[in-house]
């Protein structure tokens, strides 16, 4: 498995993304309100707090710096509330924060691929810098009780240590390195338990100043409280923070201290154990562990602050654990393969004709207990869309602000699980698909719509839902719809069509998922970047899935994935031609027939057909699709299966039916890419009982193939 | 570093035909197809196999006769023979090999040994030779000449 150092970056990437992804979608939530809510605002303080201490953790100093200016932006919203902010910096402070998040994701895609950090943080430093003043100025001219407040804080930091009589010395393990920072983010924890006001700290200047490392090596890290209930609970806060050796708590007797900290103290009790246990069974991560431990504390009853939303958040995180895909992976193919031993046990041909009652009741209660590892090891791998579909808010608001449109997101089904990778192959095709309907779909401005008597502002509906075996995604732009005229002109100049052959409309939407086409002719920020509609195609096909698009003018247009649900195990249908056996995914077969060569209708072509509930589908033989030596040619002797696959329907002619069965699906080895067979319908192959090989037919292809 | 280390560091900064040093010498695995004795490098073999189930494949050329499964893993096999033009021999012995990423068996006639080659004593082949599968010639002791098996233009080509 990977080395020490490996995973915590992994664990730094995946808590950092993660966070990332809920400040998106607070941000994105809040611009909608125009205001941050107080819960909000805490949140936000605390992820930049997170992200702020884990990257001086890993000395990612770029990112600390941000999320630390970013912090203190919060602390001020947070000490004075919303109404800080006035109204005209508040698009100004979104679009700020959205920076901050874009920065965090670059900063981490470069860490991702081992680049080195962007260096030049200055810009958005300022942009942050300046917002802090921008603020702070405004609050000056007209908030009173701000400055009220601010007073006897002041105040009482001016009393100096006398003022915290409590201190506390902290020595860090020797030789651990970083010991400044180390101490800074002690601070920071300690800053979570108790008002900033409330605590001194020695050295000063932790934070941005290395020189005071050595400091700290030679006389501990010295942190003074005010009341002796603030010190017992950074206690535990020191003890959860990695890398340290001893700490000593110190009095220094002060005049105040006898009669105002004693009912605290009894206070604090209570909260002790709460705060005792939650650092226990934490990973010795020191910035992973300092933050849940601050957490903990502020639930309990003596804190002026309002309690932490995070509280109940924290309960849920620690019944998750996240695991390496390729650890499920490798759970999965053993669980397929051991569903297939199962079989090949219990249906043993040297078991046929024996009385074995015993046997096959175990044998029954073990296919019951292999069928339901096989349910629990996929939904293991199953997530839901929601992570997806959220990425879509930011992208419609970008390109709104970007385009001058008007346009909201409508999010249907984002509860709707699919297997992993497939939500990661989907992902990029969606965000292309609603970028050219934000680009292209919704009219360029909102006179348009009203003419055309719609909503002034667009709508693009992005919905999931299950069907079977199947997964649907649309995506529903209520725009101008596609350009007949203008798409197969444009075909027609590109060499996709010819100018003298009459196209119908499906034909011509098909052209927007042809290489090499994309209709506007300026390259925009946000779509015909060169990969076009046809990358969403192949994108989509490539983990079983179809792209159709349907549109009518003036009215919009609508693109439906459809993807199975997992690729891993399906259930199929073994039919044999020749003495080869292939297998018909389950799901495409509408029905079989056993017919005679009266009824088989021929036309002038040659081509033969089979009439059924009075309609009229063609009969493609595997045998002759696919050459084959053997098999049966007489149309009595074999079996008609009816397919259906999106709006394909047709018969295919085989030998036998088998039997149906529930098969792992392995891919083709890639040597066999060359030779194109994916085309011929050939999508993989599967291992059966017996051990023998069956070839699984994609039914979409192999009608393509046969034309 | 040991001296067998230096040695090789030498030989590797020299070039090949350092007359005075110990020469290098690879494994080879001799195998015969159609009267033509290949030599493997011994590195890309996995595994020989005998007597497997091969499932042909639907529109594939001829010289790929299809996928075996081998331990539940899917391997192609490809037939020398075939790719050669040669008519087919009753034969049943795979080759397992490993070219980069790839597992890929091959059809062959008949395995032979393991032998050990002097490399300066492998010669480029001429061009024109038997459809791009040899990269070089060498001939043994025994006064047979072998054709080295280029893996990756097999790869490539076939």
């Amino acid at each position: 498995m990977s080395a020490g150092s490996d995973s915590i970056l992994d664990a730094f990437l995946y808590e950092t993304n993660t966070l990332l992804e809920q400040l998106d979608s607070i941000v994105l939530a809040a611009e909608q309100q125009d205001t941050f809510s107080e819960e909000d605002i805490n949140t936000i303080f605390r992820i930049m707090h997170t992200i702020k201490g884990s990257s001086a953790m890993m000395e990612y100093n770029s990112l600390m710096t941000i999320a630390h200016r970013a912090e203190d932006l919060f602390s001020i919203i947070r000490d004075k509330t919303m109404d800080v902010v006035p109204e005209a910096l508040r698009p100004e402070l979104f679009d700020l924060l959205f920076q901050t998040i874009d920065f965090f994701r670059g900063e981490l895609e470069h860490i991702e691929n081992d680049q080195p950090l962007t260096e030049d943080i200055d810009t958005l430093l300022q942009k942050v810098n300046r917002m802090i003043n921008q603020i702070n100025a405004s609050e000056q001219g007209a908030e009173a009780p701000a400055s009220q407040e601010a007073a006897p804080a002041a105040a009482a930091s001016s009393s100096g240590s006398d003022a915290f009589p409590y201190a506390l010395q902290v020595f860090f393990d020797e030789g651990c390195g970083m010991e400044n920072v180390r101490a800074y983010m002690l601070v920071n924890s300690v800053r979570d338990l108790c008002a900033e006001t409330d605590f001194t700290y020695e050295p000063e200047g932790v934070g941005s100043d290395p020189a005071t490392a050595d400091q700290i090596v030679e006389s501990g890290f010295l942190l003074r409280f005010r009341t002796q209930e603030d010190r017992t609970n950074a206690i535990h806060a020191v003890t959860s923070a990695g890398a340290v050796r001893t700490y000593q708590a110190i009095d220094t007797p002060a005049p105040e201290k006898a009669p105002d900290s004693q009912p605290k103290e009894a206070a604090a009790a209570p909260a002790a154990p709460a705060a005792q246990t939650a650092p226990a069974d934490k990973s010795p991560a020191p910035a992973a562990s300092a933050a849940p431990a601050a957490h903990a504390v502020p639930a309990a009853p003596q804190k002026a602050e309002p309690p932490k939303p995070e509280g109940g958040g924290q309960h849920h995180k620690e019944s998750l654990i996240s695991v390496n895909l390729n650890k499920l992976d490798h759970l999965a193919a053993v669980v397929g393969e051991i569903v297939i031993t199962e079989s090949m046990v219990t249906a043993s041909p040297e078991l046929k004709g024996l009385k074995l009652d015993a046997f096959t009741k175990s044998a029954r209660q073990l296919r019951k207990l292999t069928d339901e590892l096989q349910d629990v090891s996929m939904s293991l791998r199953m997530v839901p869309v929601s992570g997806t579909f959220q990425k879509m808010n930011r992208i419609v608001r970008d390109m709104c602000k970007k385009l001058g449109k008007q346009a909201r997101l409508t999010l249907v089904g984002e509860d709707t699980e699919v297997d992993k990778t497939i939500v990661d192959s989907i992902s990029d095709p969606i965000m292309h698909i609603v970028r050219n309907s934000m680009d292209h779909g919704i009219e360029e401005n909102a006179q348009q719509r009203i003419d055309a008597g719609k909503d002034p502002v667009g709508e693009i509906i992005l919905s999931a839902r299950h069907t079977g075996s199947e997964v649907i995604i649309e995506i529903k732009d209520d725009g101008q719809g596609v350009n007949y005229d203008a798409v197969l002109n444009k075909a027609i100049r590109n060499g996709l069509a010819s100018p003298d052959m009459e196209y119908s409309h499906k034909d011509i939407l098909n052209f927007l998922m042809t290489p090499g086409f994309s209709t506007n002719t300026e390259v925009t920020e946000f779509s015909g970047r060169g990969v076009g509609m046809d990358v969403v195609k192949r994108n989509v096909e490539e983990v079983g899935g179809v792209v159709t698009i349907t549109s009518e003018p003036g009215q919009g247009m609508t693109t439906t994935l459809k993807i199975p649900l997992t690729m891993a195990i399906m259930d199929g249908m073994e039919v044999s031609v020749g003495g080869s056996i292939f297998t018909l995914p389950i799901h495409n077969i509408r029905q079989s027939f056993k017919i005679t060569d009266a009824d088989l209708i021929r036309d002038a072509a040659g081509g033969e057909m089979f009439k059924c509930m009075g309609s009229f589908y063609p009969v493609i033989r595997m045998r002759d699709l696919y050459h084959m030596e053997g098999g049966v040619t007489n149309i009595q002797d074999g079996i008609l299966i009816w397919l259906d696959a999106g709006d394909l329907s047709y018969c295919l002619f085989v030998d036998e039916l088998l039997g149906e069965q529930q098969v792992v699906v392995k891919p083709l080895p890639a040597y066999l890419n060359r030779f194109n067979i994916k085309s011929h319908g050939i999508a993989g192959c599967t291992i059966l009982g017996d051990g023998n090989i069956s070839i699984i037919l994609d039914v979409s292809n192999l009608y393509t193939a046969a034309r | 570093m040991t001296e067998q280390d230096v040695l090789y560091d030498e030989m590797m900064d020299d070039g090949s035909d350092t007359p005075h040093v110990e020469t290098q010498t690879e494994k080879y695995m001799l195998f015969v197809c159609d009267n033509l004795l290949f030599g493997m490098p011994a590195e890309a073999v996995v595994e020989i196999i005998t007597n497997h189930v091969i499932t042909p494949l639907p529109l594939v050329p001829s010289h790929v006769r299809g996928v075996i499964n081998l331990r539940g893993q899917i391997i192609p096999i490809v037939d020398i023979r075939r790719f050669l033009g040669r008519s087919d021999l009753d034969s049943n012995c795979i080759i397992i090999l490993q070219v980069e990423d790839n597992q890929i068996g091959i059809f062959v006639d008949r395995v032979e040994k393991m032998v050990d080659i002097a490399v300066d004593s492998i010669l480029p082949a001429p061009a024109q030779n038997s459809r791009d599968l040899v990269c070089g010639m060498c001939s043994l002791e025994d006064g047979q000449t072998m054709l080295t098996f280029d893996c990756a233009a097999f790869l490539e080509h076939t």
